[in-house]
């Protein structure tokens, strides 16, 4: 039964969207509590995998029973086991938050929402399992396509954004799928595995190249890389407050870990492009999508809109610790990735429940949270602690370990890049406190709304496990070291 | 096209044309095994005719509220097609390795005959439904509203 964990965590969630149509619409209280519990089995079933990889090493699992190159494989390693775990926790969070009574009742849409959301995660399992370049690009559209739907569910302005993160998500992924066609055209296969045998004798193809070029890009869009995020901060400062957190904590972390996947684990990490080494473009990009992101955000006065920008900047953080090409610098940016995960959705949790408990949607109306219960501002005293990389936190570790690895490949701009963004983090954490905790003027008093248990929840998980994220670094890194690494770094 | 086309040849070529398309779609599914063709293809032949249907008698006619029952069947190909992967599952194997769907009395050929024919039986129904929910919901879309979430 163990070999068959990737294929029953993906069943999970696939097979609860097709049926909720039909379950949904006789009793519709249903979808709610069938949602939460097939992602906590789901989470479960993760665990049980991860354990499982941890014990026996990964496995190829062989979709009909078909060998490698000729059937579709997905690869359940040290990498994908733990993503698939945190991807599973952050995903039944995420449902329980959107679940919550904090929103306004859905009606008969319901039903239809709970199928989008859990198709969602459904194709971003399938992201992250994936063995097949082609089979990447369906789950990436899966995904996507789901993500669209969400993000105009609200109507008005949420309209315009989605249909733009459509157009582009769309150009994104048909460039993706044009390098997938140029890599099969020069070697014959699309296996990711068989593909890696074959990259290293056609290193001088300009089709090769073309294609790494376009697959780039491609999933650049997908993972708002900074030239290319037009779409983001509109689609998340518009889309419903209860999605947002879903859509940031995994979606464009699905899309660059499936770049991880194709960089390292078919091209090699000495892959080189026109003279230019292909780790190099990465973090010279991710270089600048750090600092630009931090610095758009410092400008914003909307506290969705701020965070989206704070996650531009991340991602790009991301990017320059797994391209500095050793150890540290992987690992680092591996875990800075399961960080970023948590974060981002903490923050907009945080962001969500202002919008719903007090009206508070820009940096103006947070003087009115001291009428708050104090942990709320607590919690986001944690989070932002792990934002800006302050000990005891997660976010410390995983810049801590990039920098290691940029000491260790004497990349020193990039430690000057890590640091100024940093700086820019810390810079708009603190206009958000001063509002806080400075601010003088009398906000009328609002009749204050008990916070639901969910939302609670939510928050309380989000910034615990930055800070376990913390505690616990040295083991997660440890394990990512021993398991995760790919061949030939 | 919410009402019956005006042409009596439309209409009388249509008659004829909708069951032919049909059958053919029903010669690619089967026949996709040992040739061209399969579900996704069947699907979609199956959809042109059902498409023709209701362009030429209207949605408001039986043939038009056929179509739009179908609707209903949303997620019923695809049901189909896990469940199917989900018994090999069960029966021991990989997920849709045919080889252990647990049919009594079917030698393994036999078994992989039967699993594929079922898969791809889904495969079109779904392609199908996709077809005529996109042609409905462009054709017949609501006024624009906002909603609440």
């Amino acid at each position: 039964m163990m070999r068959h964990l990737p294929a029953i965590i993906f069943l999970l969630p696939l097979a609860l969207a097709i049926c909720m149509p039909l379950l949904g619409m006789r009793k519709q209280a249903w979808c709610r509590p069938l949602a939460i519990i097939a992602m906590a089995v789901m989470a479960l079933v993760a665990f049980v995998n991860l354990v499982g990889v941890v014990q026996t090493g990964g496995i190829h699992y062989e979709f009909g029973g078909w060998a490698a190159p000729v059937g579709i494989e997905w690869v359940n390693d040290g990498l994908a086991s733990v993503m698939i775990m945190a991807l599973s926790v952050m995903a039944l969070v995420c449902v329980i938050f959107i679940s919550s009574v904090l929103f306004p009742n859905l009606g008969t849409r319901v039903v239809h929402f709970y199928t989008l959301v859990l198709l969602l995660v459904a194709g971003l399992v399938g992201i992250v399992f994936a063995g097949d370049l082609f089979n990447l690009f369906v789950f990436l559209e899966v995904s996507a396509l789901c993500g669209y739907a969400l993000v105009g569910l609200a109507g008005g302005k949420a309209l315009v954004a989605g249909f733009r993160y459509l157009i582009l998500g769309t150009f994104g992924a048909s460039l993706y799928l044009l390098g997938v066609g140029y890599f099969y055209a020069e070697t014959g296969t699309l296996n990711m595995a068989d593909l890696a045998l074959r990259i290293p004798d056609l290193v001088s193809s300009k089709a090769v190249a073309v294609g790494i070029l376009f697959m780039f890009i491609g999933l650049g869009i997908k993972m708002a890389l900074v030239p290319l995020h037009g779409w983001l901060p509109d689609a998340y400062t518009y889309a419903p407050d209860r999605v947002t957190p879903m859509l940031a904590s995994l979606v464009t972390k699905a899309a660059l870990l499936g770049w991880v996947r194709i960089l390292f684990w078919v091209l090699g990490a000495k892959a080189v492009i026109f003279q230019i080494p292909v780790l190099f473009l990465v973090g010279f990009l991710g270089a600048v999508a750090a600092l630009i992101g931090a610095f758009l955000a410092l400008s914003q006065e909307d506290i969705k809109r701020m965070f989206a920008y704070g996650g531009l900047s991340h991602i790009g953080l991301i990017l320059v610790g797994i391209s500095m090409g050793n150890h540290t610098g992987f690992s680092g940016g591996l875990f800075y990735l399961l960080t970023d995960a948590v974060m981002q959705g903490g923050l907009f949790f945080w962001a969500g429940a202002l919008i719903h408990l007090y009206g508070i949607r820009t940096i103006h109306d947070l003087s009115r949270l001291r009428e708050a219960p104090g942990w709320l501002s607590g919690v986001l005293v944690v989070l932002a602690m792990s934002m800006i990389g302050i000990p005891p936190t997660g976010g410390f570790f995983g810049k801590w370990y990039i920098v290691l690895g940029a000491i260790e490949a004497r990349n020193y701009l990039a430690i000057v890049a890590v640091l100024i963004a940093t700086l820019l983090t810390l810079a708009y954490f603190v206009k958000l406190f001063e509002r806080i905790f400075r601010d003088r003027v009398a906000g009328q008093v609002e009749t204050v709304r008990d916070i639901p248990l969910a939302v609670r929840i939510c928050l309380g998980t989000a910034s615990a496990s930055a800070v376990i994220l913390g505690l616990l670094s040295d083991q997660v890194i440890g394990f990512l070291l021993r398991t995760a690494i790919p061949p030939g770094l | 096209m919410k009402r019956q086309h005006d042409s009596l040849i439309v209409r009388t070529m249509s008659r004829m044309l909708i069951p032919l398309a049909q059958l053919f779609a029903c010669y690619v599914l089967f026949f996709g095994q040992y040739g061209p063709g399969g579900g996704f293809v069947a699907g979609v032949i199956w959809t042109t005719s059902l498409i023709l249907t209701f362009l030429v008698f209207g949605l408001k006619s039986p043939q038009g509220r056929l179509v739009e029952r179908m609707l209903h069947g949303d997620g019923a190909g695809l049901i189909i097609f896990v469940g199917v992967g989900g018994l090999c599952l069960i029966g021991g194997g990989e997920f849709l390795n045919y080889q252990h769907l647990e049919i009594p009395g079917l030698e393994a050929a036999e078994r992989r005959y039967v699993g594929i024919v079922l898969t791809q039986i889904g495969v079109a129904a779904d392609v199908a439904v996709t077809g005529i929910s996109i042609v409905v919901s462009l054709a017949f879309h609501d006024t624009q509203r906002e909603y609440h979430v």
